[in-house]
């Protein structure tokens, strides 16, 4: 017990996540999704590209080409030509990847109605293929982080450590702006961090890795994929499926504010409406 | 006494409470006499005994206790059946709290509300009037007790006995301090006592490290590499020191935050143009690190905005702007985050140049 | 001689001897058993403060035989599994296992929890109703100050008690704790170093926390609570102005059987609502919120909602900081000592400010209806303004979330609020209160509105009034003098027409009662008094 000090024991319970995968086996990893992708993206393209030649000068996938048409359609006027960006009103979308398309569009995000301190949420304008479409057209334009294959949530059957782990994790680095009930929060002068009660596995991937709007970037040097999916999983798991076992309700889980309110319209009125009874003239 | 009415004086004959005629309303009567009170009215709120509305009042108290009686016993039941180990997930467990409440509260309002009928609606109608005699003692009694009072001092002699008077300020005054003396001495810690004053070093002071730079780590301890950091991210770090991460190190958390270039020669050029010197050559590249202990409450000020370069406080909304030396540029706080000096080892990781030249977190009176 | 045979019938008898003889308890239990109580809704409001700390006492034993207060750190391998491994106090850990391991260990957390908040909540309740109808003047200056006291207690009690589970929140509550101690002049550092053993938080402050809120607290609590009641017992209760009623008497029914058991009642009612609580809301998830890190916060940090306005003070202040040569005064100060300080002492002054305003060294046994003294409604409902105006700040980052309001407005709208909306409230509520006053006045000169529309010979249209009470011989009315108390403003309520409709939800058959006014009730006719039954 002495030698097992708290900080030691600490280390063990991260040392499993930090040590595997290493640094070395992530690159080659990488090195080699790369590859693959750079293949079947050329797969893809001898297959599906017929003779003539493209418009542009980046040859596009089919499901790029579809993108595109989307993209020309209702994107183009604040992002421009290729995605090039138009002062004063949208950002380069060069580089910003996939990730960041599939979070914006398939949030509701983008297309923009119009310009506010940050952009709402609302009802996504484009279906699943559609937004995949997109995505795929302006990551052949400018590259960036991508969404990865497979599974966003870890099994808790076969890797029970990972909710608290994720719990962790989305302590020290999600809860300041999105709250420890994950009901999101306010921020400077009219912005907000959104609440994550509806948010999907991807979109959590995807805000993580590519920062939309004013959250941080969290790259995958900082968090890593397996630390992505271990916080995903507890959005999931605990903030979004478990249900509260306090009580029927949960108060949305604000805390205080709303504790005070109902203490007074429950609490007191139920009171003093009994009083009123008690004392009245029968 | 004055032309209050007084009900013992001027209402009804006092009774011979021995007297067997009497009822024993009359004898009740006869104390409320004694006491001062009258009785003005005092009815059955019914016509006649064993009437229907008496009856149905009855009927509808018994059916409350009856209820009552079958909540709390199926209280019980649950309290014993039901399911109750915390499971993930929506089980049945997480109804156990409510059911338990739901069974006791109504039933317990239930005998409340049974308890209340019975007095609001059984028992007669009732109209009493007592005096309150709240008339000050007499000058007479207020004139002995002083006087008294008065003679027990007069007793001691401690005016006829100017040494005992002394005696007392000066001999037995340490007498109480010795008695408060080790309940204040026992808390009292001196908060600036040490080479490394707590209230003006953190963790990454290299006195804390055998003289060495301290490193910034994550919460696992592991150092960090500037790539760990993607541009636009923020990093909490905490000094590379044994326990650094725990509330042992409760000052020294730290945000490190990856400008995007335009942003960084702002950041940098307004770090330079520091006026009193203390943030100049304390970014790195495009990294500046900033404590995270507000400085106006000492809550971790980490609502970073990578588009503004805001940092807010979730406590009190102290506004810091990261590109202008984290200056507050709203809110109650009054001070700039300090800047924590950042440089890289031979090994490429980051390290504490220094302490932070600013003091850490809450503002105090002997801050320089 | 023979064993005399014990007679049942007479043994309570010989018992109430016994006890007499060595007591002398029968004629103080009589005058117990014979005490008048006047009836009056508002007069429950106390009660339910009694009750609720009832219920704390009795849920917070339960809880002391589970938890653990102590700060060392130790891996959590409860039924949790969002926790399970992670590094934390015992204090949270055992709080955890309360939770989840005991069982209905969660239901009587909770209970405790929304007890509480029914305590202060009564508390502010009861003292709003004391202050409106100056039931505070003497001789009930003293009682009004333990009441004060009492709020101050349950300040520290509940502070305490949050921080005792050491999550996330109670946390960084402690952590603000430590940076008011820290803006105290001179004192400030060693204050802190003092309470937390060292620089914060260090490995004390839970156990000492823990004694405090287990024993110091309550027991001053316990104490004063019982000195209030005492002193209610021993003044007698107020009581509104109305027929029969003098400054020298109480109108109302014996404390039993009626008074008790509505009492009794009411105790299970209050216990029942907080129970019917407890299972309903969840309060303070404290699993959510993690084991206390320096490092980690949440979004909406706030304190529970008696401290709110503190906090939502601390909020507003601008960053007005004092230099005095080397030395520094933060901002912090102002709200937060000399704020909470100024808000406990005025009101606790107020008595006796008032007292010397008015020139006025009479006891009062009635009650002053609100609208009857307009000054102190004004003050009370600028007070009120201002302590919503900070409780809402308290909260404004939660507003500001929820209804898409900037929270740079929200602190903007909270600072200029608090400065324009309470002398805002105190003219509203001055003018409010005359005009009630100017309409008793009114009837009470002229009469009540019959409706009936009369038109004169010369065609001019005049309501007819039904005079309260006598006429002189042109048919005008004798003005009566103004009593302090309701005046008849319907004709129903005098008698002359039907009388309304009453019942909640249903009509009730039996007519509404005449109501007795000091003005129209005259002598009242008192009958010859039989038993109840």
């Amino acid at each position: 017990m002495t030698s097992d000090t708290p900080a030691r024991r600490r280390a063990r319970v991260f040392s499993r996540r930090r040590s595997a995968p290493s640094r070395a086996r992530r690159r080659l990893g990488a090195a080699v999704r790369m590859i693959a992708a750079l293949a079947l993206a050329g797969g893809v393209y001898t297959a599906f590209t017929p003779g003539a030649f493209a418009e542009d000068n980046v040859q596009l996938s089919a499901a790029a080409q579809e993108g595109k048409a989307l993209f020309d359609n209702s994107c183009i006027s604040c992002h421009g030509r290729d995605g090039q960006g138009v002062e004063e009103r949208g950002p380069s979308l060069i580089g910003v990847g996939s990730a960041s398309v599939e979070f914006q569009v398939s949030t509701g995000r983008m297309p923009m109605t119009r310009q506010e301190a940050q952009a709402e949420q609302k009802t996504p304008q484009f279906d699943e293929t559609q937004t995949k479409q997109l995505a795929q057209y302006i990551q052949e334009l400018g590259g960036g982080p991508e969404l990865p294959e497979g599974e966003l949530v870890e099994d808790l059957k076969t890797n029970p450590d990972a909710l608290a782990r994720g719990g962790e994790l989305f302590r020290i680095n999600c809860t300041s702006c999105h709250g420890f009930g994950g009901g999101g929060g306010a921020l400077s002068s009219g912005k907000f961090a959104p609440s994550l009660h509806d948010a999907t596995q991807e979109q959590i991937y995807a805000a993580m890795l590519t920062g939309p709007q004013n959250m941080p970037v969290f790259g995958d040097n900082q968090l890593t994929p397996d630390e992505k999916r271990e916080i995903i999983t507890y959005i999931t798991v605990q903030l979004q499926d478990d249900r509260d076992p306090g009580g029927l309700f949960n108060l949305g889980r604000y805390g205080p504010s709303t504790e005070g309110m109902a203490i007074f319209l429950v609490g007191i009125v139920l009171l003093v409406f009994t009083s009123l009874w008690i004392a009245g003239k029968s | 006494m004055t032309a209050v009415h007084h009900a013992g004086e001027a209402g009804t004959p006092p009774v011979d409470v021995n007297d067997p005629h009497l009822t024993r309303f009359d004898i009740v009567k006869e104390g409320l006499r004694r006491d001062d009170i009258e009785i003005v009215t005092y009815e059955s709120q019914f016509h006649g005994q064993n009437s229907k509305a008496e009856k149905r009042v009855v009927r509808n108290i018994a059916l409350l206790f009856a209820i009552s009686g079958v909540l709390t016993l199926a209280f019980i039941v649950f309290y014993i059946v039901w399911p109750w180990e915390f499971e993930l997930g929506h089980t049945r467990s997480d109804y156990f709290t409510p059911i338990l409440g739901l069974t006791l509260g109504f039933g317990l309002l239930a005998l409340g509300y049974g308890i209340l009928a019975w007095a609001k609606k059984l028992l007669p109608h009732e109209l009493s009037i007592q005096q309150r005699h709240g008339d000050p003692s007499s000058d007479e009694e207020r004139l002995i007790t002083g006087q008294t009072a008065l003679f027990v001092a007069d007793e001691l002699g401690v005016q006829r006995r100017p040494l005992l008077k002394g005696a007392i300020a000066l001999g037995l005054a340490p007498v109480g301090i010795a008695i408060a003396a080790p309940i204040v001495g026992g808390l009292i810690e001196n908060p600036h006592k040490g080479d490394l004053p707590m209230m003006y070093t953190t963790g990454f002071n290299p006195g804390n490290n055998g003289g060495e730079l301290v490193r910034l780590t994550r919460e696992d301890g592991s150092p960090i590499r500037p790539e760990d950091v993607t541009t636009g991210g923020q990093m909490t770090v905490f000094p590379g020191i044994p326990h650094g991460a725990t509330n042992h190190w409760a000052d020294s958390p730290t945000l490190l935050i990856h400008l995007r270039a335009d942003d960084a020669a702002e950041t940098r050029r307004n770090a330079e143009s520091d006026k009193n010197g203390r943030n100049v050559g304390s970014m790195w590249g495009n990294f500046v690190a900033f404590s995270k202990i507000c400085t106006h409450a000492g809550c971790p000020a980490s609502l970073y905005e990578q588009q503004t370069n805001r940092l807010l406080c979730p406590c009190h909304q102290s506004q810091f702007l990261i590109t202008n030396n984290a200056q507050p540029v709203f809110g109650p706080a009054t001070r700039r985050l300090p800047m924590l000096p950042l440089t890289v080892d031979e090994e490429g990781f980051f390290v504490a140049a220094s302490d932070f030249k600013d003091t850490v977190g809450p503002d105090f009176w002997e801050r320089p | 001689m023979k064993r005399r045979k014990i007679d049942l019938a007479q043994a309570p008898v010989n018992f109430a001897k016994g006890a007499d003889d060595r007591f002398q308890g029968a004629t103080p239990l009589r005058g117990l058993l014979n005490k008048v109580f006047p009836d009056h809704w508002s007069f429950l409001l106390g009660e339910i403060a009694l009750f609720s700390f009832i219920v704390l006492l009795l849920s917070g034993v339960f809880l002391t035989l589970f938890f653990d207060p102590s700060m060392k750190e130790i891996a959590y391998d409860g039924s949790y599994l969002g926790l399970r491994g992670t590094e934390m106090s015992a204090a949270y850990a055992s709080s955890l296992h309360l939770s989840f391991e005991v069982r209905g260990g969660l239901f009587m957390r909770q209970m405790h929890h929304w007890a509480a908040l029914l305590f202060m909540a009564s508390i502010i309740v009861h003292m709003a109703r004391v202050f409106f109808t100056g039931a505070f003047r003497k001789p009930r200056e003293v009682n009004w100050v333990i009441g004060i006291l009492l709020f101050l207690l349950g300040f520290f009690a509940g502070f305490t008690g949050y921080s005792l589970p050491d999550d996330g929140l109670s946390g960084t509550g402690l952590r603000i704790a430590s940076a008011i101690m820290l803006t105290l002049p001179v004192i400030g550092t060693w204050l802190s170093a003092a309470i937390f053993g060292g620089e914060f938080p260090g490995e004390l402050i839970i156990g000492r926390f823990y004694i405090a809120h287990v024993l110091l607290i309550p027991g001053i609590l316990l104490g004063l609570i019982a000195a209030h009641l005492g002193i209610v017992f021993k003044q007698k209760h107020t009581q509104w102005p109305g027929p029969m009623r003098t400054n020298e008497n109480v109108v109302g029914e014996r404390m039993f059987p009626r008074y008790a058991m509505k009492q009794g009642g009411f105790f299970m009612a209050v216990f029942g609502v907080i129970a019917l609580m407890a299972g309903l809301f969840q309060i303070n998830p404290i699993w959510l919120f993690g084991p206390y890190r320096a490092s980690e916060v949440s979004s909406a940090s706030q304190p529970d909602f008696y401290v709110m306005f503190m906090d939502g003070l601390v909020r507003l202040m601008p960053n007005w900081q004092i230099y005095i040569f080397n030395y520094s005064l933060p901002p912090m100060f102002w709200p937060a000592v000399v704020g909470l300080g100024a808000l406990f002492t005025l009101p606790l002054a107020y008595p006796w400010l008032e007292a010397r305003k008015l020139k006025d060294k009479r006891l009062h046994h009635l009650l002053e209806r609100p609208r009857d003294n307009p000054e102190r409604v004004g003050i009370g409902m600028m007070a009120f303004s201002f302590f919503m105006v900070a409780t809402i700040s308290g909260s404004n980052d939660v507003i500001a979330d929820k209804f898409h309001i900037s929270l740079n407005a929200m602190t903007w709208a909270g600072r200029i609020g608090l400065l324009i909306l309470p002398p805002l409230a105190y003219y509203i509520s001055v003018r409010i209160c005359l005009g009630l006053q100017q309409h008793d006045r009114q009837v009470l000169a002229h009469g009540v509105e019959t409706g009936i529309i009369k038109r004169l010979p010369n065609g001019q249209f005049i309501e007819v009034h039904q005079p309260l009470g006598p006429v002189d011989e042109h048919g005008h009315p004798v003005p009566l003098e103004y009593a302090g108390w309701v005046v008849p403003k319907k004709m129903n309520r005098v008698g002359a027409l039907a009388p309304a409709v009453k019942g909640f939800f249903f009509p009730v058959e039996k007519p509404a009662e005449v109501p007795v006014s000091p003005a129209v009730g005259g002598p009242v006719k008192r009958e010859e008094i039989k038993s109840g039954r």
